[in-house]
C-alpha cells in the first residue's frame, strides 16, 4: 500500500526526468508508454486498499513535511522568476506575498509541528486517482502521435518534446500527490505545482499569444495559491492544525471562521476557473490539443472541485453552503449561454467544461448525499468523455485544419469514424442512460428544494442541450451515399479515443456497482448513501432512475435503429429538396430567371444574444458581486 | 406486479399511436368546423400513415433513418415510463432524447428549409424544456416527490395547488403540438417561407416513423395535462379536453410568430409564472 502509493506520486517524476535527459524519440515513446501503463496498473491496485491512512516516519531521513519545504520554495521561487521574467507585476506580488507568508508560516507560527497523517486515501481519492491516471495517460499516449505531426507542422529549430513530456507526465505525479496527500502544507505545494506546469504547458508553442496567456494563467491562479495560504494561516490559528481530516471534522462557526473556508473556496474557483475568472482556461486553448485536454479532465480544473468536495462536510449547516450553490448553479447557467454563442470548436468545449464545473460546486453546496453522490459520477463521467471530445477536435483539427463548428460541416464524409465518436461523445454529454445524464438527473433532484438553484439549473440544461445538438447535427450535415472509407490515424490515436470511448459506455452500464462499491461502504461520515438499489434501479423516497433496464433499452433501440440504417443504404438516395431543378453540382439548384443557385446554410449562434462579447461582461459582474457574497459574508 | 408492469407497458405502447392518432383525426375535424370545412374522417391520420409506409424508401442521408427509428424509440419510452407512473424528470430527459435525434435527423440534409427548420426546433426545445422541469419541480414541491405515483396519491386536484404551472404547461402544449402562433420549425400545413421546415426531407416509411412518434408525445403531454386533476377520472377527461379545445382555438386565431418573440415572451412568462406558483409552494 505505501510502495503503491508512492509509486503513484514519485514513478511520473522519475519518467519526467528520463523524458527530459534521453533525448532520443523513441525512447521517450517507450518511456511515456511504460510509466502510463504502470501507472494504470497502480492505481487499479489501489482499489483493494482503500481506505487506508498512513504517516511514513521518515523518508530519505526527512519527514514529508520538511521533504516538502525545499521543493516548495524551489517552486515559489520559480513562478517568482517567470513572474519578474515576464516583466508580470500581477503574479510578482502575489508570489513575493506567497514567500513572505510561507516563510513566517514555517518559521513562526509551527515550529513544533503537530503530528497529522501525511497519506490519507478514501473512496474520493480513490476515484480522482483512477481518473488522473487512466486518462491522463490515455491523453500522454495520444500526445505521442499528436507531437509529432505538430512539431512536423510548425518546424521549431529545436524540438521541444522532452520539455513537453517532462511537464505532462510531471503533471500526473503531482496530482496524484495532490489528492492522496493529508498534510495541508503539502496539498498547498502540489496545489500550487499544478500552477506552474500548466502555465509551462499553455506557453508551449511560445507564440507571442501563447506567452500571454500563459502569463494570465499564472497571475490567476498565483492569486488563487496567496488565497489558500491565508486560508492555512487562519485554519491554522483558529483549530491548531493542518490535519485535512481533523479540519472537516471541525464543523464551520465552532472553531474554524467562515473567511478561512470561504477563501479556501475562492482558491477552489480559481483553479476551476468558474467566473469571473475563467478567461484563463478559456486562453489556455493555444496550447497543443493534449494539454487542453488533459486540463480540463484529469486534472488542473479538477482539483478545485475535489477540495470543495473535500471540504464539504465542515460547511454543512452554514450560510456557506447554499451560496456556493448558487454560484455553481450560476456558473452552469452562464457556462452554456457562453458555449451557445461560439462557433469554434475548443471554446466551445472549454465553456461547457466551466458550465459543468459549475453544476459539481452546485451540487457541493447543495450538500445532501443525494447531491454527493451526482457530484462524484459527474466527475468521472465528465472527465472521461471530455477528455474524448478535446482527443477527437485535436485529431479533426490536424486533419481539415480548423477548430471552427462551420468547418466540420459534413465531416462524416471525410473522417467518418472521428465524426461518429465524437457524435457518441455528444450524445453521451446529454443524453439518459448515460452516467453524465443520471449526474445531472440526481443533481436536479438534490437541488429541487433551492427555488434559486433549479432555476438556474433548469434553463442551464436547456442551453446545453441546444449546444451540443447543434454540434452533433452539423457533423453529420452532409449527401451520403453510403460508402464507409476508414481514415488513416495512428494507432495511438484510434487506441486513446476508442477506450475512452467504450469506456464511458461500459462505465454507463456499470453504474449500480459503481454507486454500491463507493458508496453503500459509506464515502464519508457525514452522507449516508442516498439510494437503495435493486435490479440495477436507483431510487430513493422521491426519485426513481432504472439504469440497467435503461441502458438494455437503448441498446436494443440502438441496434434496431443501427439495423434501419443497413435497410436504408438499399434505399434511394436523393438529394435535399431545393425549391429549383437540381444541377449536377450538389446544391447548386437552377431558380427564377434560370439562375443558378448555391444554396447554402449555416448554424444559428445568436451572437448578438449569447456572444462573449455581449455577455461576459454581465456575467463577470454577476459573479463577482456572488463572489463577494461569499467571501464578504464571511467576514 | 410483474403481470402488471408487463400490462402497463403494453398499454403504453398501444395507446400512444391509438390514441395519438384519433386524437390528430380529431383536431382536424374540429380545425375544419372552425374554418367552415367539413374536414376528412376521424381515421384519416392512420389511412395517411399506412400510405405513407407503403411509399417507396427514400433518403438523403442514411442517418435519417437512425434518427427516425431512435425518436419514435424515445418517444415511446417516455410514454411508457409515464403509464409505470415513474420518475418525472426522467420521462423529461427521455423525451428530450427523441427531441433532439429528430433535429440531428434534419441537420443531416443539407437543404437550407430542413436546416432552417432544426434551427428553429431546438430553439423551441430550448424555450419548453425549462418550463417543463419547473412544472415536475412544482409537482415535487407540493407532493415531496417526482414520481407519479405520488401525484395519484394526492386527496386533491393538482390544479388547485398548481394553477399558474397549469397555464405554463398549456404554453408548453402548444409549442410541443406545434400549433400557431408557435408552429415555428414544421406544422400540419405547409409553410409559406420554410416548406416543411424540419420534416422537409424526411419522407415515405420514415416520415411515417417520425410522425407516430408525435403521437406518442402528443399523448405524453396530455398525459402531463391529465396529472392536474387525478382525483376523478371524469374530472381529467374534462380538464384534458378543454385544453386541447383551447389549443385548437388558440391555433385558429392566432398568427406565427417568430423564433425571438417565442423565447422571450415564452421564457419572461413561463418563468415568472412558474417563480410565483413555485415560491407560493414553498413558502406555504
Amino acid at each position: 500500500m505505501q510502495t503503491i502509493t508512492f509509486m503513484l506520486i514519485l514513478l511520473p517524476f522519475l519518467g519526467a526526468l528520463s523524458c527530459y535527459a534521453i533525448r532520443s524519440a523513441p525512447v521517450r515513446s517507450f518511456i511515456v508508454l511504460s510509466t502510463g501503463c504502470i501507472l494504470i496498473t497502480c492505481s487499479l491496485l489501489l482499489i483493494s486498499y482503500v481506505p487506508f491512512t498512513f504517516s511514513p516516519e521518515t523518508v530519505f531521513g526527512l519527514d514529508v513535511h520538511g521533504l516538502i519545504q525545499i521543493p516548495d520554495f524551489i517552486l515559489m521561487f520559480a513562478i517568482l522568476y517567470y513572474g519578474i521574467k515576464h516583466r508580470s507585476i500581477l503574479v510578482i506580488i502575489p508570489a513575493a506575498l506567497q514567500i513572505i507568508l510561507v516563510i513566517w508560516f514555517e518559521v513562526f507560527m509551527i515550529a513544533d509541528h503537530p503530528t497529522t497523517q501525511a497519506f490519507y486515501c478514501d473512496n474520493l481519492s480513490l476515484i480522482m486517482v483512477l481518473i488522473i491516471s487512466i486518462v491522463g495517460s490515455i491523453i500522454c499516449f495520444q500526445a505521442i502521435p499528436y507531437m509529432k505531426n505538430h512539431e512536423e507542422h510548425l518546424h521549431p529549430a529545436t524540438s521541444r518534446q522532452p520539455r513537453f513530456f517532462f511537464v505532462m507526465l510531471f503533471f500526473l505525479g503531482v496530482m496524484n500527490g495532490l489528492v492522496l496527500s493529508n498534510d495541508m502544507t503539502v496539498i498547498h505545494f502540489f496545489f500550487e505545482a499544478t500552477t506552474l506546469c500548466s502555465f509551462l504547458l499553455i506557453g508551449h508553442d511560445g507564440t507571442e499569444i501563447a506567452v500571454r496567456n500563459s502569463v494570465r494563467a499564472l497571475w490567476m491562479n498565483s492569486i488563487g495559491c496567496l488565497a489558500f495560504i491565508v486560508s492555512l494561516i487562519m485554519i491554522y490559528r483558529n483549530i491548531g492544525s493542518i490535519d485535512m481530516q481533523q479540519v472537516i471534522r471541525t464543523p464551520a462557526g465552532a472553531g474554524l471562521s467562515f473567511l478561512s473556508l470561504s477563501l479556501l473556496c475562492f482558491a477552489c474557483f480559481v483553479k476551476s476557473a468558474q467566473f469571473p475568472m475563467q478567461s484563463w482556461l478559456v486562453g489556455a486553448m493555444v496550447a497543443p490539443t493534449p494539454v487542453s485536454a488533459l486540463l480540463h479532465s484529469s486534472t488542473m480544473v479538477k482539483v478545485g472541485v475535489y477540495l470543495a468536495l473535500r471540504l464539504a462536510p465542515a460547511m454543512q449547516g452554514s450560510f456557506l453552503s447554499p451560496c456556493i450553490a448558487i454560484f455553481g448553479a450560476f456558473t452552469f447557467l452562464a457556462g452554456a449561454a457562453l458555449a451557445l454563442g461560439q462557433s469554434n470548436g475548443k471554446k466551445v468545449l472549454a465553456y461547457s467544461t466551466i458550465s459543468n464545473l459549475g453544476l459539481i460546486f452546485a451540487c457541493a453546496g447543495l450538500n445532501t448525499p443525494e447531491s454527493m453522490t451526482a457530484a462524484v459520477l459527474l466527475i468521472i463521467f465528465h472527465a472521461v468523455i471530455k477528455a474524448m471530445l478535446f482527443l477527437c477536435v485535436g485529431t479533426i483539427e490536424q486533419h481539415i485544419e480548423s477548430r471552427d463548428i462551420e468547418d466540420m460541416r459534413g465531416l462524416y464524409a471525410k473522417m467518418p469514424l472521428t465524426a461518429l465518436i465524437t457524435v457518441m461523445g455528444v450524445v453521451m454529454m446529454i443524453m439518459p442512460p448515460f452516467g453524465l445524464l443520471l449526474g445531472k438527473w440526481m443533481a436536479m433532484e438534490a437541488a429541487a428544494g433551492n427555488i434559486f438553484v433549479i432555476i438556474l439549473a433548469a434553463v442551464g440544461s436547456a442551453l446545453t442541450a441546444m449546444y451540443w445538438a447543434r454540434w452533433a447535427g452539423t457533423l453529420m450535415s452532409d449527401p451520403f451515399a453510403g460508402i464507409f472509407h476508414l481514415e488513416k490515424q495512428p494507432a495511438l490515436t484510434w487506441g486513446a479515443l476508442l477506450s475512452l470511448c467504450t469506456g464511458a459506455g461500459i462505465l454507463s452500464i456499470a453504474v449500480p456497482w459503481i454507486y454500491r462499491g463507493l458508496f453503500t461502504a459509506a464515502m464519508n461520515l457525514n452522507y449516508a448513501p442516498p439510494y437503495s438499489l435493486k435490479n440495477g434501479i436507483l431510487e430513493n423516497a422521491y426519485g426513481v432512475f432504472a439504469v440497467l433496464p435503461l441502458c438494455l433499452i437503448a441498446v436494443l433501440g440502438f441496434l434496431q435503429s443501427i439495423w434501419a440504417v443497413r435497410g436504408a443504404t438499399q434505399a434511394r438516395i436523393c438529394p435535399p429538396y431545393l425549391s429549383g431543378i437540381h444541377t449536377a453540382e450538389p446544391r447548386v439548384f437552377l431558380g427564377p430567371m434560370n439562375k443558378l443557385i448555391k444554396a447554402e446554410a449555416g448554424n444559428y449562434y445568436l451572437s448578438n444574444i449569447f456572444g462573449e462579447r455581449k455577455l461576459t461582461v454581465w456575467i463577470n459582474l454577476a459573479a463577482g458581486m456572488l463572489l463577494t457574497l461569499i467571501v464578504g459574508g464571511a467576514l | 406486479m410483474t403481470g402488471h408492469v408487463l400490462m402497463m407497458i403494453v398499454a403504453g405502447l398501444v395507446a400512444g399511436p391509438l390514441l395519438g392518432g384519433l386524437i390528430a383525426g380529431f383536431d382536424r375535424i374540429l380545425t375544419a368546423r372552425f374554418q367552415s370545412r367539413i374536414g376528412p374522417p376521424l381515421l384519416q391520420p392512420f389511412y395517411d400513415v399506412i400510405k405513407l409506409f407503403g411509399k417507396e424508401k427514400q433518403v438523403v442521408n442514411v442517418w435519417q433513418a437512425f434518427c427516425a427509428n431512435a425518436y419514435l424509440t424515445a418517444a415511446s419510452i417516455s410514454l411508457v415510463l409515464f403509464f409505470l407512473r415513474s420518475d418525472l424528470l426522467l420521462i423529461l430527459f427521455i423525451q428530450a432524447v427523441g427531441a433532439v435525434f429528430l433535429v440531428v435527423g434534419a441537420f443531416s440534409s443539407t437543404s437550407p428549409y430542413s436546416q432552417a427548420g432544426a434551427h428553429r426546433e431546438l430553439l423551441q426545445i430550448l424555450c419548453y424544456e425549462p418550463l417543463l422541469i419547473f412544472i415536475a419541480v412544482g409537482i415535487y414541491l407540493h407532493t415531496g416527490s417526482f414520481k407519479i405515483e405520488a401525484v395519484y396519491a394526492l386527496k386533491q386536484p393538482l390544479l388547485l395547488k398548481l394553477p399558474f404551472l397549469f397555464l405554463v404547461l398549456n404554453f408548453v402544449l402548444t409549442i410541443k403540438l406545434r400549433k400557431s402562433p408557435f408552429d415555428l420549425s414544421t406544422s400540419h400545413h405547409a409553410h409559406q417561407e420554410l416548406v416543411k421546415g424540419l420534416l422537409t426531407d424526411y419522407s415515405g416509411p420514415i416520415l411515417a416513423l417520425t410522425e407516430i412518434a408525435h403521437w406518442y408525445e402528443t399523448v405524453l403531454v396530455l398525459g402531463f395535462c391529465s396529472l392536474f386533476w387525478t382525483t376523478n377520472p371524469l374530472g381529467a377527461i374534462l380538464l384534458v379536453g378543454i385544453t386541447y379545445f383551447v389549443e385548437i382555438w388558440i391555433d385558429n386565431v392566432s398568427a406565427r410568430m417568430n423564433w425571438r418573440w417565442m423565447l422571450g415572451y415564452g421564457w419572461a412568462m413561463g418563468i415568472t409564472l412558474s417563480l410565483v406558483n413555485l415560491v407560493w409552494l414553498y413558502v406555504r
